[in-house]
């Protein structure tokens, strides 16, 4: 049997190779292809004109274009974002009933829970984010591409088969479970000691699939930051730096600290779950080294995803808002300072596993210092839209959403920093209504900002305003709902990640699962708008569409679609793009 | 408009390399972890060829034989760390050993004898 | 060091001074009240290292930002975010400056707080309109009116509604 397995193995994998050697000659051979020269990113005009990318699937497969790189992260944080969600609303399904009626067994919820939070944080929020800052960065700071295209591309690539052995436990493989770690993933529950199934290879697999993750977050944050360092244009000075990139630049030198460190930490854990280590156990360096470590990472993870959507709501937001925003430096520097103390506030995860309480008052102190700089831009949102001549397109509504939840998730995290709070409200709803207010109300939000912001730039075309701001008023009293439940659920003293509850929770349950079929409506209108739009939206008439030059208000990556759509309708002669009222528009165009 | 903008449209923008060098790692991280010879071997195969052929492209090394060459000195290093350690610690990691240090001398082989022989496959060198 | 540090940069610092006062403020509270009495000298290191850390390396982060930016401030223009690159957009010091003397001079002022009304482009430069496609800048008006009429299909947020396409 076993022999049969490695033969089969072997001839599986034989196969594959020579599937890939045939693939790579096929490609290798096209000749037509220069190859960037050495270093990367300092390529000059090769005289080579656009038609030079090859077609189908394969452009996708094979490109280092930060754009399409970009457009990949896009897609693929979608593909996340809908599998987490469908993950999640199974577990609301269940928890409309005390028992475990609707799923049948609390494994099966437990591995869901594990899974959505796992999904949502490293499969969907890094890589939207992701998505974002490769497509923008390099337009909005005048570089060419990325610094190191390969990299990039490499990135992005170990995520699929991450998130496949993330998922593996779900696929109808022989003897694999998935994990029911919680995205934690806390020894000694997660060493796989004791009675549990959680000695299973799907949670090694998940580990292996989180640890590529990590290096594919690596990657991309040493690319930011040699891009950002290295290939501003020249008028970009430190000084001129937007802060999208700023935020981008922190999240990286962020993401090179903490991920690196997770990694580390998972591949001990997978020592010690395969070659009897002893780094978690109680003989050596004990489960609690495993919650250090791991908030050590996560704390900064944190911040690893606020706060890029911070700078997309700082970019965003003063544009809608008729003005500059308010303060500009004070949101860099604040966005510094978040980068720095984020580090500092680990162990505020862990008050009441009875560490000292001398360390737990420093951690405490620190905890509520990086309260500043986060109300800092705050209130520099605010005082942006004060008096100002406000546009409530649908971007602008997520803003302020996002300002909206973004307030009421801060606040209750201001309270969970204090150790006699934090002590009544640990590991209740509490904790979990805090902060899917910033996940969801807050990190999700900007980042639908940001896909409507942009659509018109990297489509073309136009989404549907009614299904888009049906989208928002759904999301927003959605998350309400759902979230408000829980923080009262906490009050309440219900515990997270229970299956079952006691039936005087069953309302606020109830409650909070509305509110979540309200957000699952809201997600399906959001993919058929983009998807249908994307296809046969209206074209965009104007390299201008959101109007910002009326309050001279445009930026650098408009300014970049201005000249493509110049060159494309010069270059078509407007063949392509003539719509009903097209031909007015290349007559203006070519008039001027 | 005339500079930056739309520069990245006009050079080619491909590499067929990036995507392999991806799959090779998981697949060779399951196969090491797991001591699965098959998917070692076919992993670090993958990851090192795709090393070599990303460092041509580069023009880092000046043909992707000597890149995989230069590759499998570090593979039989690690396969040779694991030996150590297989003795030095109660873990049975031989099986492992074997596959990097197998694999890492396949590499050494393939990338001495393609330099030597198969010159002629690169032209304009 | 002098010129890079003035007043105005200093002030816009101010924003990191006030978490580092906290900071300062838990450090002599530890101290003073000595809340956990009776620790043990590595206790007292680590409760104190733990503050010290992210005090010492938020100050120096402050430091070194605050002088890149200040210094590039100093050193070339100023544009505001995200304009840098764009043909013909306005410095920062250009529209402040317009602005200062429109409410100096004029109460007739729509909007003193929009840093970017439209009048002040006329008395910085006329130019300054970032209509970046412009190489003629006599028809600056024409083109803004054809933009609108190009976009008489969208409503007034610019965005269209799937039943007017």
């Amino acid at each position: 049997m076993e022999i049969t397995g490695q033969l089969l193995l072997t001839v599986l994998m034989g196969a594959f190779l020579l599937g890939v050697a045939a693939f790579l000659a096929r490609v290798e051979d096209w000749r037509s292809y220069t190859p960037l020269g050495a270093g990367g990113g300092a390529v000059g005009e090769s005289g080579y004109g656009h038609s030079e990318k090859p077609a189908g699937l394969i452009r996708w497969f094979t490109t280092v274009d930060h754009k399409d790189i970009g457009l990949l992260y896009g897609a693929y944080a979608t593909v996340a974002f809908v599998v987490g969600g469908l993950m999640v609303m199974l577990m609301r399904a269940e928890l409309t009933t005390p028992e475990t009626a609707v799923l049948g067994s609390a494994t099966f919820y437990n591995s869901l829970l594990t899974s959505h939070g796992i999904t949502m944080l490293f499969l969907f929020g890094t890589p939207i984010i992701a998505a974002f800052s490769n497509y923008l960065i390099p337009l909005v700071i005048g570089a060419d591409d990325m610094a190191f295209p390969r990299i990039n591309a490499i990135a992005f690539w170990l995520l699929p088969p991450g998130a496949l052995l993330i998922w593996a436990g779900f696929f109808p493989l022989p003897d694999v479970i998935p994990a029911q770690t919680a995205w934690t993933m806390y020894t000694p529950l997660s060493a796989g000691v004791g009675n549990g199934n959680q000695m299973n290879v799907g949670v090694d697999l998940m580990l292996l699939g989180l640890h590529l993750t990590g290096v594919s977050a690596t990657m991309g944050a040493i690319n930011f930051i040699a891009t950002i360092f290295t290939e501003r244009a020249e008028e970009v000075t430190w000084a001129n730096l937007d802060i999208f990139s700023w935020t981008i630049l922190t999240q990286s030198g962020l993401i090179l600290f903490a991920f690196p460190l997770l990694g580390s930490a998972l591949v001990m854990l997978l020592l010690d779950r395969n070659f009897a280590t002893t780094f978690f156990a109680v003989e050596g360096g004990g489960p609690i080294l495993w919650q250090h470590l791991f908030w050590f990472f996560g704390h900064p993870e944190v911040y690893i995803l606020v706060l890029p959507p911070m700078g997309i709501v700082s970019y965003v937001l003063p544009r809608f808002s008729g003005r500059k925003l308010f303060g500009f430096k004070f949101v860099v520097y604040s966005t510094l300072a978040i980068g720095v103390l984020s580090f500092g506030v680990w162990a505020h995860h862990m008050f009441a596993t009875g560490i000292d309480p001398r360390l737990r008052a420093s951690f405490m102190a620190v905890s509520l210092a990086i309260a500043i700089p986060s109300a800092v831009k705050t209130f520099n949102w605010i005082t942006t839209m004060w008096n100002g001549k406000l546009r409530l397109t649908t971007p602008m509504l997520f803003c302020i959403g996002f300002v909206s939840n973004f307030i009421i998730g801060g606040v209750t995290g201001v309270f969970l920093a204090s150790i006699p709070v934090d002590l009544v409200l640990h590991d209740t709803y509490y904790v979990v209504g805090h902060f899917h207010y910033i996940v969801m109300g807050a990190i999700t939000f900007a980042g639908m900002a940001g896909i409507y912001y942009w659509f018109p730039l990297v489509t073309g075309r136009w989404y549907q305003r009614r299904l888009a701001k049906a989208h928002f008023w759904l999301w927003m009293i959605g998350t309400n709902v759902t979230f408000f439940a829980m923080v009262l659920l906490g009050y309440g003293g219900m515990p997270r990640r229970y299956a079952t509850y006691l039936p005087q929770f069953a309302t606020l349950h109830q409650i909070a699962s509305l509110g979540a079929f309200l957000l699952l409506v809201g997600g399906i209108i959001w993919i058929y708008n983009v998807a249908v739009s994307w296809i046969e939206g209206p074209r965009v008439q104007s390299g201008d569409p959101w109007r910002l030059d009326e309050t001279d208000l445009n930026t650098a990556e408009w300014d970049w679609f201005e000249a493509k759509r110049e060159t494309s309708l010069a270059a078509t002669d407007g063949g392509e793009d003539v719509t009903a009222d097209g031909g007015q528009e290349i007559e203006d165009d070519t008039a001027e | 408009m005339d500079e930056n903008p739309g520069v990245s449209e006009e050079y080619r923008m491909v590499s067929p390399w990036p995507l392999f060098v991806a799959l090779g790692i998981p697949i060779a991280e399951i196969g090491i972890l797991f001591g699965l010879v098959p998917l070692a071997v076919g992993g670090l195969l993958l990851f090192c060829g795709s090393i070599a052929g990303i460092l041509r492209e580069n023009e880092y090394v000046s043909s992707a034989w000597r890149g995989l060459a230069g590759v499998s000195v570090f593979v039989i290093a690690g396969g040779l760390a694991l030996w150590y350690a297989d003795t030095a610690t109660a873990s049975d990691l031989l099986i492992r050993a074997y596959s990097l240090i197998g694999t890492g001398v396949l590499l050494l082989v393939a990338g001495v004898g393609g330099d030597l022989f198969a010159r002629d496959a690169e032209p304009g060198l | 060091m002098a010129e890079i540090f003035d007043r105005d940069t200093l002030l816009d610092l101010t924003v990191n001074v006030i978490p580092l006062g906290i900071i300062l403020f838990f450090v002599a509270a530890f101290v003073l009240i000595d809340p956990f009495g009776g620790l043990d000298f590595y206790g007292r290191v680590l409760q104190m290292g733990l503050l010290a850390f992210p005090l010492v390396a938020l100050a120096i982060l402050t430091y070194v930002s605050g002088k890149a930016i200040a210094g590039d401030e100093k050193r070339s223009k100023v544009f505001f975010q995200g304009q840098a690159t764009i043909e013909g957009s306005p410095e920062k010091h250009e529209v402040e400056e317009a602005i200062e003397a429109e409410a100096a001079g004029e109460t007739d002022v729509e909007d003193p707080y929009g840093g970017d009304a439209d009048e002040d482009e006329s008395e910085v430069d006329p130019d300054a309109d970032d209509n970046d496609d412009n190489d003629d800048e006599s028809d600056v008006d024409a083109d803004d009116e054809s933009d609108e009429s190009d976009e008489s299909d969208a409503d007034e947020d610019g965005e269209v509604d799937a039943d007017e396409k």
